[in-house]
């Protein structure tokens, strides 16, 4: 009887020396906790940044940074947790809900802590770190940046004994010869979204911008982007059998595609035998292209603000961004880090790249992507796209 | 006086016993009403007052009168959410009736394996619109298994011309097995009286039916008429799915409740104040359409 007594009295002992000894090991070093929140781009790109934080959380003792994912709908989601008063520390902001959150006040200014750490910003390209300022505050810093290219599938470039397009004829041509030399049996040639992240590319080069977006050169931008599916040259990917365009190459339902740097790991993932050439946008009058860019933001009711400033700030510095960039996930958005290999096609871009957002974003996008679906059906025409397009941009 | 102290004493005591019953009774819907009150009084009349202001992420930015209410009112996208749900609620509720009338007069037959096939009709009911929808967005895709086996090219779901119905033919199918439930308690509370009469009458088993079985179940076509009419109206997360959140292409999946859920998240915009007057507006039109059902449907089923 005495004997399990003891047992349990020496392990009670125990069991309180251990507790005594860990929380004086915690008063020793005082450890915040820092959240980061996200939507994930895939594994690569997750395990990838589960890496950088583990390099952070190395050295630096007194911050512990853990990174959520947010799945689904990430600005819904993100709306839902400012509301509440419980957002994280620091997360992602896509320069298209920018300006709306920046408004609203859920995105905490760095102006102060960048004066007091004396942090230096002029390596950010201006254009990108333009889409997360305004007037001067600053409300977060690019994480990295894509505009779109154009990437064509070397089978059938090669069956049509094609040569990269520069201009719209020579895109229209190369098109107009892989359909009559059967180059693309299963589907089109080119992969065309109804979306205006897509179309707005085409916009810009005949000259056109979102502030005369009913003049003749956009109307003609317009008839050319929906002229092609109607020649029967080009299709949307649901239509093609797939969710995006990338999808269409992988699956060969379409041998032309423009999308960002994200297609690459995506295509050496899913569909590594489909080989691919990757080439700088068409022109016609000018250059045209969009940059989509995300920046790391501090929330303005974070309760850790200085450590999310610490992690923050070190994951868009030199050091965190050279890391970051190790897969050739995205393109450096500072000027000191270097792109990996491979990537020209998409720095050609970087002198016609219009920041991807405009104002009234979330309504004027709907109205700008429904009516390019009711052009391609036919049941819009693309002067009543751009006019209604025009009216949902002034709000 | 010992006369009317012997009356007045029982009558007390009633009145006592009544006061009492009437105490617990009053407690026992307490509990009830506290969470209606918590959980749908109290966000309704909130509701009511966001509606009237420019209200942001987070909170009031000042009174906005009736701005709101005449911004979704004016708004042609809220016009043809409006006429999405008419033609869906149209085509949906005789649809899910008829099939959950047949589901039912198929398992009140007398067949073999009546549970399994009560079991079997009754399923979808029950499996998560969302992987249901999810499962069928594949299944009826452009290069689905349905146009595999049928030889069509069309993606059912995200073309304009063809996903309202194909989200009337998928929730027709997903709320059949409850209904039949529905017509099936009703068809076992008809009188085999009638029946036997019809029988010695030498009727047609149409005939009995159309005279007999179908006006006798009036109640219970008033009664899911209504549940699974103001159900339609409350449409949101097949087209919520099947457009990817955006009410596309060409706006053909755009649906009230999907309009209100925009206005307070799409892309972060976190406008309630207008998703609260589309709300407010679109509950009284819910409330209008209830009105009229009762008053037309409803009156003849009580006569």
């Amino acid at each position: 009887m005495r004997k399990p007594l003891l047992v349990l009295l020496a392990l009670a002992a125990v069991v309180a020396l251990v507790a005594t000894a860990a929380s004086a090991g915690t008063h020793k070093a005082k450890v915040t906790n820092v959240t980061l929140a996200g939507w994930s781009s895939g594994p690569d790109e997750d395990q990838l940044l589960n890496q950088v934080i583990a390099k952070f959380n190395a050295t630096h003792k007194t911050i512990h940074a853990t990174f959520s994912v947010i799945n689904g709908d990430y600005a819904t989601a993100m709306t839902a947790r400012f509301a509440a008063h419980n957002p994280p520390d620091v997360f992602y902001v896509d320069s298209s809900v920018a300006p709306g959150w920046e408004a609203q006040g859920v995105v905490q200014p760095l102006n102060s802590y960048i004066t007091k750490s004396k942090y230096d910003t002029s390596k950010f390209y201006p254009s990108l770190l333009r889409a997360f300022t305004v007037g001067k505050t600053v409300y977060g810093f690019p994480k990295d940046w894509s505009p779109l290219a154009m990437e064509i599938s070397n089978a059938a470039m090669a069956k049509v004994h094609g040569k990269r397009p520069t201009t719209w004829a020579q895109l229209q041509a190369l098109a107009q010869s892989m359909a009559t030399q059967g180059a693309v049996p299963n589907g089109r040639p080119i992969c065309l979204s109804a979306d205006w992240a897509r179309f707005l590319p085409f916009v810009f080069q005949n000259g056109a911008s979102l502030g005369n977006i009913t003049s003749p050169a956009a109307t003609a931008a317009a008839n050319f982007y929906v002229g092609l599916i109607q020649k029967g040259l080009a299709q949307t990917p649901d239509k093609l059998g797939a969710g995006w365009c990338g999808e269409a190459l992988g699956k060969q339902t379409a041998a032309i595609a423009f999308e960002g740097n994200w297609l690459l790991p995506y295509m050496s993932s899913t569909y590594p035998q489909v080989k691919f050439g990757i080439y700088p946008m068409v022109k016609q009058k000018t250059g045209g292209n969009l940059g989509f860019t995300v920046s790391y933001s501090m929330a303005k009711d974070s309760k850790n603000k200085a450590a999310a400033w610490t992690l923050l700030s070190w994951l868009t510095s030199k050091t965190g961004q050279t890391l970051w960039m190790s897969k050739g996930l995205a393109l450096p958005s500072r000027s000191d880090v270097k792109a990996v290999g491979g990537r020209q096609a998409f720095l050609a871009a970087a002198p016609y790249a219009h920041g991807w957002g405009f104002p009234n974003f979330s309504t004027a996008y709907t109205i700008m992507n429904n009516d390019m679906s009711a052009v391609i059906t036919g049941s819009k025409t693309v002067e009543q796209m751009l006019a209604d397009a025009a009216n949902a941009l002034r709000g | 006086m010992s006369a009317v102290a012997s009356t007045s004493q029982p009558r007390s005591t009633m009145l006592g016993v009544r006061l009492r019953e009437a105490g617990w009774g009053y407690a026992f819907v307490l509990v009830p009403m506290a969470v209606f009150g918590l959980f749908f009084i109290y966000p309704f009349a909130y509701m009511l007052y966001i509606s009237f202001h420019n209200w942001g992420i987070l909170g009031s930015q000042g009174s906005a009168g009736w701005s709101n209410y005449s911004q979704v009112i004016h708004d042609p996208i809220f016009h043809t959410a409006l006429k999405n749900i008419a033609e869906y609620t149209i085509g949906v509720v005789p649809l899910e009736m008829a099939l959950g009338l047949s589901l039912a007069l198929i398992v009140n037959a007398k067949i073999h394996g009546k549970k399994f096939f009560r079991s079997a009709f009754y399923f979808p009911s029950i499996a998560s619109s969302v992987a249901i929808t999810t499962i069928a967005l594949y299944l009826f895709n452009y290069n689905g298994l349905f146009n595999h086996v049928f030889g069509f090219h069309r993606a059912w779901f995200t073309d304009a011309s063809t996903d309202t119905w194909a989200i009337v033919g998928l929730n027709a199918w997903t709320t059949s097995g409850t209904i039949m439930l529905w017509y099936l308690a009703a068809l076992q509370s008809i009188p085999t009286d009638v029946y036997e009469a019809a029988a010695l009458d030498n009727t047609s088993t149409w005939r009995t039916f159309w005279k007999i079985t179908f006006p006798l179940l009036r109640p219970a076509h008033f009664f899911v008429l209504v549940v699974f009419g103001v159900g339609a109206l409350k449409l949101f997360d097949q087209s919520y799915i099947a457009s990817g959140g955006t009410g596309g292409p060409n706006y053909s999946l755009y649906n009230p409740v999907l309009y209100i859920f925009r206005a307070a998240f799409a892309g972060g915009a976190g406008n309630f104040g207008l998703a609260a007057a589309a709300g407010v507006i679109y509950f009284l039109i819910i409330f209008a359409v209830t009105i009229v059902q009762r008053l037309t449907v409803g009156r003849r089923e009580a006569t």
